[in-house]
């Protein structure tokens, strides 16, 4: 992870090439679509578009490996959880109810199988997209594209800021916690007590206050002394003009909202059981 | 002198992006409770936050924070939670506006504490059940496995709050006051 990097691959695939601004804006109407509907053909079908982005985009496999595991491990354990708890929740969608799996205190019914499926489904549909967007977007795009959407300059900036130093803080985290450990006062197994742990781990947070506190301080002297602020509106180093492909892929994004309010008002519009 | 809190000067640029950093990078840190559900120290920094910069300056921390840290370990942002976290942070930073309430200067009052106790208690409480509401209404995950969450969730971050949070402002305050107030000495 180089400073400032984050998680951006770098590269020179079309899906690059495209402005901040248009993949953000694809990325939020892809996410409220996904929060519009529960229904698995429809999931199925956007899985399909958004591997193909990735696929287009040509990020390595192993880039998006991690990120894809610990979505699954976090579907898996949730609908795990969901079985567990209630079983037989799927019902109240469907009216019907079909035992499958006895679980001694309840029995866990197909329709609340088929409903896991699709909701897990549902978490999946959101990965390809927000990959796409933080795997090819540069964070300091990033902020230039917030910026193009309508988000005030100065919180662009503040996004802009917080990409920057997460590194930084995470590196004097690591030095406070190895200084104390090094005085007998660690947070890990071998230090004690949960307690006590918890205790020492009280002993981190001021100095690491303090030193983001300084930071605060140079950070924004610095950016006083360069004139932040002065004016009402600022433009972006990395700021880029809209091509006619992003113009299209816009109009592209529209047309998939409406179609998608279509399907909402007219077709789609519960869960879909079909067994 | 205390400027209004809408007010966006370098300084309150800054504070934003380095309080969401300083969060994005304390909250991969917990101990799992439940499916999905963590005990999060992190927490105790929006409380502190709050208390140093008031509830603009930490609601936005803790969003971008928490967006951030979806983004770099988790792949999808949890919009639900992220505002939650916001909420939780907004509420905290209320003690900001009480009267003569200032730790950079060490001028914290046990009224103040036992204040900040009951907006944070509330803040954890109203934020989790928007979150949890949210999952239900938007992700349409079922009523029960939520409310445990929830209810869950809510134990851990006033836990932390109490344990870590709280204790962590009133530490900061009381080096200041050795700091500044100073007698003379006849």
């Amino acid at each position: 992870m180089s400073k400032g990097g984050g998680i951006y691959v770098a590269g020179d695939s079309w899906v690059h090439r495209l402005d901040g601004a248009v993949k953000l804006i694809l990325w939020l109407i892809w996410t409220v679509v996904v929060f519009m509907f529960l229904d698995l053909r429809l999931f199925a079908v956007m899985i399909a578009i958004g591997v193909a982005l990735l696929w287009s985009a040509r990020i390595p496999l192993r880039k998006m490996a991690f990120l894809f595991w610990f979505l699954i491990f976090f579907t898996f354990t949730n609908a795990i959880f969901i079985l567990l708890i209630t079983p037989t929740f799927g019902t109240t969608l469907t009216g019907t109810n079909t035992p499958l799996i006895p679980l001694g205190y309840n029995t866990i019914n197909k329709e609340t199988l088929f409903y896991v499926l699709t909701l897990s489904a549902k978490y999946i549909t959101l990965l390809p997209l927000t990959l796409v967007f933080i795997l090819t977007t540069h964070p300091s795009r990033f902020a230039a594209s917030l910026n193009k959407v309508g988000v005030p300059y100065k919180i662009a900036y503040a996004v802009s800021i917080a990409f920057r130093y997460i590194p930084d803080l995470t590196q004097e985290f690591k030095h406070i916690l190895n200084s104390l450990s090094a005085r007998g006062l660690g947070i890990t197994k071998e230090d004690g007590t949960i307690a006590q742990r918890m205790k020492n781990l009280t002993l981190v947070v001021v100095p690491l206050l303090q030193s983001s506190l300084h930071h605060i301080d140079a950070v924004s002297n610095a950016m006083d002394l360069r004139g932040f602020g002065a004016h009402p509106k600022r433009t972006w180093y990395m700021g880029m003009k809209m091509s006619s492909v992003d113009k299209t892929v816009l109009l592209f994004i529209l047309l998939l909202l409406a179609l998608a309010i279509y399907l909402k008002v007219s077709v789609l519009k519960g869960f879909w059981y079909p067994l | 002198m205390r400027q209004s809190i809408w007010k966006f000067n370098t300084r309150t640029v800054v504070t934003i992006g380095i309080g969401a950093a300083l969060y994005g990078a304390t909250s991969w840190i917990g101990i799992p409770l439940i499916a999905d559900t963590q005990l999060r120290p992190a927490i105790a920094l929006l409380a502190i936050f709050g208390a140093l910069f008031g509830p603009v300056v930490a609601f936005l921390a803790g969003i971008i924070g928490h967006i951030i840290s979806d983004f770099v370990q988790g792949g999808i942002v949890w919009w639900g939670w992220a505002l939650g976290s916001g909420i939780t942070a907004a509420f905290m930073g209320l003690i900001f506006l009480s009267k003569g309430f200032n730790p950079q200067e060490g001028q914290v009052s046990r009224k103040h504490l036992l204040l900040f106790t009951v907006y944070g208690l509330v803040g954890i409480v109203v934020s989790l059940t928007f979150s949890g509401l949210f999952d239900i209404y938007v992700m349409n995950e079922p009523n029960d496995k939520i409310l445990a969450q929830v209810a869950l969730a809510s134990a851990a971050n006033i836990l932390v709050f109490l344990v870590l949070g709280l204790p962590a402002v009133w530490a900061f305050a009381k080096r200041n006051r050795e700091n500044t107030n100073l007698s003379v000495d006849r």
